[in-house]
């Protein structure tokens, strides 16, 4: 009871400072234990530093920040990132939309480490991750990707389990494509399987696709 | 050859640890600018444990989930699943039965016995105090008899599925764990009371990789570093999941903010959780252990938990599938190993160790 009166006094405030610093209306939500969850979507990056201004003002901590594809089958274009926060027992949201609706081009993000210090690693993770550019950040030196590696190279990844399961490497790339392309693999329907869309990396350089046919 | 007489050549350099390093768990990688004995610079690099475990969740489906974020890492390996399965049950609006709830929270208590045991057992390893040391691990022994008796294994317990969980116990087994854990809490008391007043740990750690309540609000520090500055976060407190609303417990904080402080609120935390035990064995409701489930709509949700390292945080994103469309997590340790840059500054070359362990570092969880 303590706990729901407290969160509900929150609630009523983060909504009233981002009503009054954004023009925008979060939306609310419980789940089965009580605990409140707090959501707002930004259609674009220019008003994120006045969304983590006022939750600085408001004293929240910042959780992580996710960067997400906002469609399975579009991982390079339609992204988006969900910045979390905490406020006492609250979790508040903050989604950003990073690209263009009309061009689908991607849009860069200002950093929120003067507001946020504990930014920096998240900021850091998701440009290496997803290639998303950050403006003004204090360091953008990699954090867990080597330098060598392509940004992004994650949208790429072939599990391991992937691998285990092709008989050879024709199965692999028409398993590999097949995923990415949706086209069933040759011999399934006869279609010829397209050329990898993407280039396999590996430290120190890039390994050049396999020819169709390519022997095992 | 002490500071002041060294030549100048000696005074300043740079000292690289890690990323594997004898007193270093998992592999990191510090470079130390050092002034005599004294650190004035610290760089870590990460990177070297990680996986793409992130890039993985995301063409695996959501019951492959549960086995995959379970071996994260073997520490938390009860706090990943249990805050990823409670991700998925707010997305899909899903209610744990009373008794599965109370299962659940009896693993993660029983986890963070052993886990946090291990920690300050470690400590001890660390500043050269053996016996101590292998008390430690004794004392943590019975905890893992515990779990491998209940659970069939002594680090993975498989104990979370999404919906509940995947194990009982029955009266025999409640009356061996009931037993064990009060044979358990004698000898936290007593090492509580060791680590309290014995010289020589205390010269070794207090006033050792201090920080203050501000640095806590600062770097955003979670867990049991948070609590040893005095602050009182706990997610099992501030939101509370599962049955931690219906339990008495404490949250432990101490004032030091050193190395002395953590090991002590890890300390009085196992007591608080084999109290929490109890209280489940004494509590444990008959009936269902899991939930019906329904089919994961589209949609994003997050859950939060307090692992025995500090707040975990699960965040997933569903178009419909039985594949998530993103699964991101965030430990305790990704946001503590900041730290660790205030802790060693003007410390004592041979207080780093130390001060690493002191901040319990999962570098599976935190890379991923």
């Amino acid at each position: 009871m303590e706990q729901a009166e407290r969160e509900n006094n929150q609630r009523d405030i983060v909504d009233a400072k981002i009503r009054e610093a954004l023009s925008l209306v979060p939306v609310w939500t419980e789940n089965a234990y009580g605990n409140t969850f707090g959501w707002l979507f930004l259609p674009g990056p220019e008003r994120l530093t006045g969304a983590a201004r006022a939750l600085a003002e408001l004293r929240a901590r910042l959780c992580t920040i996710s960067a997400y594809a906002e469609q399975r089958d579009d991982r390079e274009k339609k992204r988006g990132i969900a910045y979390h926060f905490a406020l006492g027992g609250m979790l508040f949201t903050v989604s950003v939309r990073i690209y263009n609706p009309q061009t689908l081009e991607k849009l860069p993000v200002p950093s929120i480490t003067p507001w946020f210090r504990n930014a920096d690693w998240n900021e850091r993770e998701f440009k290496e991750m997803f290639n998303i550019d950050i403006i003004d950040h204090p360091n953008t030196r990699r954090l867990f990707l080597d330098e060598r590696l392509d940004a992004g190279i994650m949208t790429s990844l072939i599990p391991f389990s992937t691998l285990l399961h092709s008989a050879g490497s024709q199965d692999l790339w028409e398993r590999v494509m097949a995923e990415k392309t949706g086209i069933a693999p040759q011999g399934e329907s006869g279609e010829k399987i397209p050329e990898p869309a993407f280039t396999p990396v590996r430290l120190g350089g890039t390994v050049a696709p396999p020819e169709s046919g390519a022997k095992e | 050859m002490s500071e002041t007489t060294a030549p100048a050549a000696l005074k300043h350099f740079t000292l690289p640890i890690g990323p594997l390093h004898v007193a270093l768990e998992e592999p990191m990688y510090f470079k130390l600018d050092l002034d005599g004995e004294r650190v004035r610079g610290v760089d870590i690099t990460a990177g070297h444990v990680h996986r793409g475990m992130e890039a993985l969740a995301s063409r695996r489906n959501f019951f492959q989930n549960v086995v995959l974020t379970e071996r994260v890492c073997s520490l938390c390996s009860n706090s990943h699943p249990f805050t990823y399965c409670m991700a998925v049950e707010n997305l899909a609006g899903i209610e744990i039965p009373l008794r599965g709830q109370y299962l659940r929270v009896m693993a993660e208590e029983i986890k963070r016995i052993a886990s946090h045991l291990f920690n300050v057992a470690i400590m001890a390893h660390v500043i050269g105090y053996k016996s101590l040391f292998m008390h430690g691990m004794q004392v943590r022994e019975i905890v893992q008899d515990i779990k491998e008796t209940i659970f069939g294994n002594r680090m993975d317990l498989a104990a979370i599925c999404l919906g509940g969980v995947k194990y009982d116990i029955d009266s025999n087994l409640l009356e061996y764990a009931d037993s064990n854990l009060r044979r358990t809490a004698a000898h936290v008391q007593e090492l509580i009371d060791i680590y309290r007043s014995d010289t020589f740990i205390g010269k070794r750690t207090r006033g050792v990789g201090v920080i203050t309540p501000e640095d806590v609000f600062r770097l955003g520090l979670v867990g049991p570093v948070a609590r040893s500055a005095g602050v009182p976060m706990d997610v099992r407190r501030d939101a509370p999941y599962a049955v931690y609303g219906n339990l008495e417990f404490s949250v432990i904080t101490e004032r030091g903010g050193d190395v002395h402080s953590r090991a002590m609120v890890r300390l009085r935390e196992v007591a608080e959780s084999i109290g929490i035990v109890l209280q489940i064995l004494r509590c444990m409701p008959e009936g269902e252990r899991n939930a019906r489930l329904s089919a994961i709509p589209a949609g994003e949700a997050v859950a939060r938990t307090e692992a025995p390292r500090g707040e975990l945080f699960y965040y997933v994103r569903a178009d419909g599938s039985d594949v998530p469309l993103r699964l991101k997590w965030r430990v305790p340790s990704y946001l503590n190993w900041e730290a660790l840059a205030v802790m060693m500054k003007d410390c004592a070359v041979a207080d780093v160790t130390l001060i690493v362990n002191s901040i319990d570092p999962c570098i599976s969880c935190t890379e991923r």
